[in-house]
């Protein structure tokens, strides 16, 4: 654990400088000095990056794989009128099952 | 001496998508996401395209690399009640306070869709169906282009699979 103040710094191996910039009451504001060639995210984007990858998949699975029908079935399931949906759940006419 | 001051005339940018076909638009419908999508950093110029048989379905072919595209589909049709929730950092990215905007846009906590922003949900496999994480859609700033995927720090709006009779089911 390092402790630092406004305007203080850390270095990463020499080569990655991280700077607080600013303190509110319960957020940081860090800037970040890296070189090109180091990726700088938040920890938070991980897992998009992950599901971006499957979605970038999804597409050429739909038309390769599973030609116009796998594309064709989910236009159909996007285009179904809510009405024309089976219900989630029955609806409720009153009548006790007991 | 020669005017060279001829009036510039804005060419249509063509790509082959492998799975869109040849596809034409102008340089000014490309939405322009400085730092890529998480995982696509490089991928910065991405085009939508609407099919009007597949509606409510838009494609987001990139402009860079021809084999990368998304399928994508307004927030709202997945669920109704969405509310979009901006960080500062986000809202600075994406412009929404620059002072070339409209006053009313700059001062509003929460932009209007289709009218200040384009917000979409990526939609990735999900066995024989699809899913979407709304806590990371993707934002455009319909006044200037400019676009990024907000990802929220903390799980809220939840992600959501179709199901098989057309219905959007939350999942955990």
């Amino acid at each position: 654990v390092l402790r630092r103040r406004v305007g203080e710094a850390i270095l990463v191996s020499g080569e990655v400088e991280i700077e607080v910039l600013e303190i509110s009451r319960s957020r940081v504001k860090l800037g970040i000095r890296a070189p090109f060639k180091v990726s700088v995210v938040r920890r938070e984007t991980l897992p998009v990056a992950r599901e971006n990858q499957l979605a970038s998949d999804l597409v050429a699975d739909l038309v390769t794989n599973q030609g116009k029908e796998g594309l064709g079935e989910l236009v159909r399931l996007l285009q179904q009128p809510a009405a024309a949906r089976e219900p989630a759940f029955p609806p409720d006419t009153g009548e006790s099952a007991d | 001496m020669l005017n060279l001051a001829v009036p510039e005339t804005v060419m249509p940018v063509r790509l082959h998508s492998p799975w869109l076909g040849e596809i034409e638009w102008e340089p000014v419908s490309e939405l322009c996401f400085p730092h890529g999508l998480p995982g696509f950093e490089d991928r910065k110029r991405l085009v939508p395209v609407e099919i009007p048989s597949q509606r409510p379905l838009i494609y987001l072919q990139s402009a860079d690399k021809e084999s990368v595209c998304f399928l994508t589909l307004p927030v709202l049709t997945v669920n109704p009640a969405f509310e979009l929730r901006l960080s500062e950092d986000d809202r600075s990215l994406l412009g929404l306070d620059c002072i070339d905007l409209p006053p009313a846009v700059r001062g509003r906590a929460s932009p209007n869709f289709g009218n200040d922003i384009l917000c979409l949900a990526l939609l990735v496999p999900s066995g024989r169906t699809v899913k979407t994480n709304l806590d990371a859609p993707i934002v455009v700033n319909l006044h200037t282009g400019l676009g990024i995927q907000a990802v929220a720090p903390e799980p809220r709006a939840g992600s959501f699979r179709l199901a098989q009779n057309g219905e959007w089911e939350r999942v955990c």
